[in-house]
């Protein structure tokens, strides 16, 4: 049914959580279920790949809204990676750009990550 | 067909069978002449004192044996009319027996018993063997036939036709000494008939189940008149023993062979019939009590009409469903726990208890342990001991010495499970186990159509209140477009939903100032609707005091930040449109960016910077919000939307985009705005491929600026539009 799935990766202390297929209302909670996993294994370095997430919605944004003040004040940030243009079109018009590290690879923002550490 | 003819069509089959009156009358004057007939003939013997060759006597023969037949015939007539309580049956055959025996044993004091050669000794003899033969007749007739009302009861086909085969095995039997009359040579032929009917006189005598729905005074009855019958035999075998007068029958015989053995084998089914009954009955007897009270509770628990009655009221049918196993007798107490539907979580909760305080119970079990492996294993858990289960802190004398715990379930779920408790070790045994198993299948049907009607309800309730909401929502909608010269609107919103988080709106400032906004709270429904409410209220007061785009959405990002949750956000394009200076300030808040057009067909989407409403509590809002100050010209088009509109997707799933919106507004930008806003919408349907279902909220408001000099547009062969107001709802 759900044309949604996040897969998990290491890279170093980053947490890369790659999305697949459409985020809506309905695969958000999957989403969210991923963040919570890594805020719990106190993983606060997150990237998200988003190569492979064809659609979001209004909902999905929300997501990442939801969790970033807690992950930052850990002394994470989440990292939004790799957007194809259609869908970095929808964060870019929310002005997330404005909010969150949004760039084209994922090496790029765990290089951000490693950066910000040393 | 109609009823006349129904009945006309029954009375005709009435006609063509003869009525069971006139049926027993013939049966009786052909029963009558044939036993004269039989009488007849021994005396032509007596006073001929000649026997007759082979003929006569085997026409004798068949008369006598058409005599019985009618006999047998009229008694099972009489008796098919009532069917005969175990206790009954005893009683008529005992009667029956012992008057004849009583008849008989004074016919037998008549002097006079001899048959010899072939011939009746006397006169008296005749008399005394056609008397005798008819009375021991008819007592193995009416002992068979009342014993086939208990052999057959609660029928099936076999025992049915082990009954019949009994009878016709004695039938045969009995023809057999026509041919071969008995005590002459060897009996092999007739052993192979008399074999098998004894052999299903054994079955039959076996078929005892009637005694199981006895009460205890019924068994004691019949086991006495059981016993008073065997009494009967064998006084009737000493008596009429060959050796012992004065009822020697030896003579008997001689009046038909067929009869006597048919006779004999009657009396020995009734013995063998009589001794399994008796010591039947005889073991049964303690156990009675116990089937009464298995009865009774299996009547209690198996009557769902109580149950599916109480459907309508969740409550009285969890308490009755408590009750029904101690109610029964099964459990000396008893409680239901329930996986909670509307929480969704799988901890049980005690909705009923019935002779055990919750508090008690809280203290006692763990139900939620127990409910875990009921809720695993699916099936009965039973604690012959429960005192000794880690589950269970209970002390002997607590109460609840064994435990069961019955899954209750429904549509392949467990929807809950009953427990139910005895005072003593080992109180359930397997067939309790099943009887309550059998209730709680019940019940759980029980319940399962009690929560689906709630929910029905509850539903209904539910879509009531969405369409109360979406009046509402529709109401907060502007009702009337402002009219402002040189300016025509247009707009519409629709909802995926009942309701949804799309919002547009005008505030007319003044005589020369429009504010207009348009607004999509993130996520659909419910939770949007009402934040989509809340905007409503930010505009229609804030733009008054600030109509300014950015102190207007500074104020509406702070006066949002309080009530919206961290995951939701409103995107919104607000602007203020002065007449007088022929200008509008635009700003996007997170918003799809406006698409305008001018009158050359130069058509750009306005894409100025701006967070979502909720996405920054702090200054950085403000600081990144741009303003757009635009200079009106005449033709100008803005179309603002939502979402819902560049994402609706056509039926290969593709998206209907920016580009085609921009395209369709570049091709109708000569039309006023309600025209435009409709076409816009017909080139939309047409890409959806006709079928009109959006998957988000989707909103379209369309400006078009005509200049306040509306007579030079008249003059541009344009005409003065009125202001109309397009809605797709």
């Amino acid at each position: 049914m759900s044309n949604f799935s996040v897969s998990f990766s290491a890279d170093g202390g980053i947490q890369v959580l790659s999305l697949r297929g459409e985020l809506d209302a309905h695969t958000a909670p999957e989403l969210e279920a991923a963040i919570q996993k890594c805020k719990d294994d106190q993983n606060f370095k997150i990237v998200i790949n988003g190569e492979q997430l064809q659609y979001i919605s209004s909902a999905g944004l929300g997501v990442f809204m939801a969790d970033i003040e807690e992950v930052r004040e850990e002394g994470g940030d989440i990292k939004i990676a790799a957007l194809q243009p259609k869908v970095f079109n929808i964060f870019d018009l929310l002005g997330f750009p404005l909010l969150f590290n949004i760039v084209d690879t994922v090496e790029e923002a765990v290089s951000l990550f490693q950066n910000g550490e040393s | 067909m109609s009823n006349g003819f129904l009945s006309r069509w029954t009375k005709r089959g009435n006609l063509a069978k003869p009525s069971p009156r006139t049926k027993r009358a013939v049966l009786l004057v052909f029963f009558t002449i044939f036993y004269l007939l039989g009488a007849g003939y021994h005396f032509i013997l007596w006073s001929s004192g000649a026997t007759s060759g082979v003929v006569v006597p085997f026409v004798y023969n068949v008369v006598i044996l058409a005599c019985y037949g009618s006999l047998w015939l009229l008694i099972s007539d009489r008796f098919r009319q009532s069917r005969a309580t175990p206790a009954k049956a005893f009683w008529h055959t005992l009667v029956v027996g012992s008057v004849l025996f009583g008849l008989a044993y004074a016919v037998a004091q008549i002097p006079g018993g001899f048959y010899g050669d072939g011939l009746p000794g006397f006169w008296t003899t005749i008399v005394k063997m056609n008397v005798l033969n008819l009375m021991e007749a008819t007592f193995f007739f009416v002992l068979l036939l009342r014993f086939r009302d208990l052999v057959l009861y609660k029928r099936t086909k076999s025992s049915e036709r082990n009954w019949y085969l009994m009878l016709g095995f004695m039938v045969i039997a009995s023809l057999i000494t026509l041919v071969k009359p008995l005590g002459e040579g060897d009996d092999l032929i007739l052993m192979l008939a008399i074999i098998p009917a004894v052999a299903f006189m054994m079955v039959n005598a076996f078929r005892v189940s009637w005694i199981v729905q006895l009460s205890f005074k019924d068994k004691m009855a019949t086991s006495g008149l059981s016993m008073l019958l065997l009494g009967l035999f064998v006084v009737g075998a000493l008596v009429g023993g060959e050796d012992l007068q004065p009822l020697n029958s030896s003579f008997l015989v001689f009046y038909s062979s067929p009869l006597s053995l048919f006779s004999g084998l009657g009396g020995i089914f009734g013995i063998l019939f009589s001794v399994t009954a008796l010591l039947s009955l005889l073991f049964h007897l303690p156990t009675t009590g116990d089937f009464q009270r298995k009865a009774d509770e299996m009547a209690v628990m198996h009557s769902l009409t109580h149950l599916v009655n109480q459907v309508f009221e969740l409550e009285k049918l969890v308490s009755t469903i408590t009750a029904s196993p101690v109610e029964a007798g099964s459990a000396d107490s008893a409680w239901l726990a329930v996986a909670d539907p509307g929480t969704g979580s799988l901890r049980p909760r005690i909705i009923a208890t019935h002779d055990i305080a919750p508090s008690v119970l809280a203290q006692l079990v763990d139900t939620d342990a127990l409910y875990e492996e009921v809720l695993q294993t699916k099936e009965p858990v039973l604690l012959s001991q429960a005192p000794l289960d880690h589950r269970v802190e209970a002390r002997p004398g607590d109460g609840l010495s064994s435990l069961l715990a019955i899954p209750l379930r429904a549509r392949n779920e467990t929807l809950g499970a009953l427990f139910v408790a005895r005072e003593v070790t080992h109180g359930f045994e397997k067939d309790d186990v099943e009887a309550i198993s059998i209730f709680a299948a019940q019940a759980a049907l029980a319940l399962d159509n009690a929560r689906l009607f709630e929910e029905q309800i509850e539903k209904e309730r539910l879509s009531r209140e969405l369409a109360i909401a979406k009046e509402v929502q529709h109401k907060l909608l502007p009702q009337r477009l402002p009219s402002l010269e040189g300016l025509t609107l247009a707009a519409s919103s629709v909802s995926a939903q009942e309701v949804g988080g799309d919002y547009y709106d005008f505030v007319r400032l003044d005589d020369n100032r429009l504010s207009f906004i348009v607004a999509d709270v993130s996520g659909k429904g419910t939770s949007a609707a009402f934040y989509m409410a809340e905007m409503q209220g930010v505009f229609q007061s804030v733009s008054h005091i600030a109509p300014d785009p950015r102190d207007f959405l500074t104020h509406a990002n702070r006066a949002l930040a309080s009530s919206l949750d961290r995951n939701v956000f409103i995107s919104v394009i607000y602007g203020v449109l002065d007449l007088q200076k022929e200008e509008m300030m635009l700003a996007r808040a997170g918003h799809c960016p406006a698409a305008t057009i001018n009158l050359t067909g130069d058509a750009r989407f306005l894409r100025s910077q701006g967070l979502g409403l909720g996405l920054d509590r702090g200054a950085l809002f403000r600081k990144t919000l741009a303003v757009e100050c635009i200079s009106l010209q005449p033709g100008d088009v803005y179309v603002l939307y939502t979402d819902g509109l560049v994402e609706s997707r056509g039926p290969t799933g593709e998206e209907y985009g920016y580009d085609r919106l921009l395209q369709s507004v570049s091709a109708h930008r000569h039309e006023d705005a309600p025209d435009l806003h409709t076409a816009l919408l017909t080139d939309l349907d047409r890409f959806l491929g006709g079928q009109r279902l959006y998957d988000d909220d989707m909103t379209l408001v369309v400006l078009k600026w005509h200049g306040i000099d509306l007579s030079q547009a008249a003059d541009a062969g344009q005409k003065n539009y009125p202001v109309r107001a397009v809605s797709l709802d």
